[in-house]
């Protein structure tokens, strides 16, 4: 899966990368287009101050999912719990061994539900979240 | 499991939340509509990003043993480049653009001179923190800003310091214009009081179109804010209006003929005083145009109210409607017996 370097997502896309650019491109001998004629103006930056992201690791793997109990939760998004119907389907299918379980996550799909999160850690070994429509 | 559309959305946001490297798998998009059969069809085919079959993909997500990195801890705050770019004008207007900071129009070099006269406008110091900022509310972390930063957005607009109380009060409002959504939202800021006098905003002829320096640069600073201040407007990041909307260059100003309007002044009817300045949002879809009170009064059309409820409906389900009327016509609703702007909202929801 292609990913992207930590400092090209973290809240730092394309246009704040930039940024970046021009600080080395400024510091060099040759400014940017340094062939151009012209004088030089010095401009402010417009941007807004970002949070200091605070780096969560991962939940630890499991080294098998046979007996395991995965939980198929939905963000609530029209379609998702129909796809995680078919994921269900699928697991029973090509890996019976394991037992999923569906939700639909309460409030919206970015928002926490403690709840859940309490269920899963009590009864499950596994999420799998479906986002999207 | 995230569908493909989302694919830029889901990897940003991630690691904006602190796991850069969330182990994500992608299906064909969308799931919405389709067949239980298309949808399982989706899970026997291959993950649109890597190629490889998707469900042992994700079956790999959840066993593949954690690197290192994966299990990073700590913080890090993002950078958002150096306070200051210098270069010739045309370089300049150029950088501003190909990264991301205008919205592909010119823009009037933010100078310290400038920010300077454009801080002038204002009692708040230019360190002063004014709010938050976020391309959406809940999926992704507020940015904050200060006096000075919105200064700097109001002048690449090509607003004058006269104006920038009010849009400072559009930035303090926390609501970006550029809000992401699959729909292609457009905002409006509806401006009532003295303000709109003084700062000779047009609410005659044209009051919507571009035919005013206040509307159009006031308009157009909420939208470069709404980028500069909190990482927004990014397509496929923290936007996703699938056609996106021209309204957004310079959004909806909107000055309320208070002089010419039968009506009581939207910001008196919310309780605020007559001399009092008020900004009141909105948001939705567009624009539609319809038909005046003519249909109602010389020559009555048939099935107006329907057809006017239709207009409406579609759009009041999920918003509710800003009907915006001409005086003449409103004056003509006033003849017709509509007294009150609640009663043509009355009107245009007629009981089921």
């Amino acid at each position: 899966m292609k990913r992207r370097s930590i400092l090209s997502i973290l809240g730092a896309t394309p246009a704040l990368l930039a940024g970046s650019r021009l600080e080395a491109a400024q510091k060099s001998k040759h400014t940017m287009h340094s062939s151009d004629a012209g004088d030089k103006l010095t401009g402010l930056n417009p941007r807004g101050i970002p949070p200091a992201i605070k780096l969560l690791p991962m939940a630890p793997r499991l080294k098998t999912l046979d007996g395991k109990t995965i939980y198929l939760i939905s963000d609530g998004f029209p379609g998702a719990d129909h796809f995680l119907n078919q994921v269900k389907i699928w697991f029973a299918k090509h890996m019976p061994s394991v037992k999923t379980i569906y939700r639909l996550k309460a409030g919206g799909f970015a928002a926490d539900d403690p709840k859940l999160n309490a269920e899963v850690k009590a009864n499950g070994n596994a999420v799998i979240m479906a986002i999207g429509h | 499991m995230v569908t493909i559309a989302f694919h830029d959305l889901a990897e940003s946001n991630a690691a904006s939340r602190g796991v850069p490297d969330l182990r994500i798998c992608y299906t064909p998009h969308p799931v919405w509509g389709k067949t239980d059969a298309q949808m399982y069809a989706y899970l026997e085919g291959d993950d649109p990003v890597t190629h490889k079959p998707l469900m042992p993909e994700v079956i790999s997500a959840l066993t593949r043993p954690l690197s290192a990195k994966d299990k990073q801890t700590g913080e890090m705050t993002p950078s958002t480049g150096p306070k200051t770019f210098t270069d010739t004008a045309d370089n300049l207007q150029k950088y501003y653009m190909d990264n991301g900071m205008t919205d592909f129009m010119p823009i009037v070099i933010p100078t310290e001179e400038k920010v300077a006269a454009m801080l002038k406008g204002t009692s708040h110091s230019p360190d002063e923190m004014v709010g938050e900022l976020t391309p959406a509310r809940g999926a992704f972390p507020p940015w904050k800003f200060t006096v000075r930063q919105v200064a700097i957005n109001a002048v690449m607009a090509g607003a004058t310091p006269d104006y920038f109380p009010t849009i400072l009060a559009l930035a303090a409002s926390g609501q970006s214009a550029l809000f992401s959504s699959t729909n292609s939202l457009v905002y409006a800021a509806v401006i009532n009081g003295p303000i709109r006098n003084k700062l000779n905003m047009n609410f005659g002829i044209g009051a919507m179109g571009p035919f005013s320096q206040a509307n159009a640069t006031i308009g157009r600073a909420w939208g470069l804010l709404s980028k500069n201040l909190c990482n927004g407007g990014l397509p496929g990041q923290t936007y996703e209006g699938s056609q996106g909307n021209v309204i957004n260059y310079s959004n909806l100003i909107i000055p309320e003929n208070e002089e010419a309007s039968p009506w009581e002044p939207l910001h008196v009817q919310k309780g605020f005083k007559k001399e009092e300045n008020v900004i009141s949002l909105f948001f939705g879809f567009g624009i539609q145009q319809a038909q005046g009170g003519w249909g109602l009064g010389v020559k009555p059309v048939p099935h107006y109210q329907e057809a006017m409820v239709c207009n409406c409906v579609p759009f009041a389900t999920i918003f509710g409607a800003l009907i915006v009327a001409d005086p003449l016509v409103a004056s003509g609703l006033v003849d017709l017996g509509y007294k009150k702007k609640e009663d043509l909202a009355a009107w245009l929801q007629p009981p089921r």
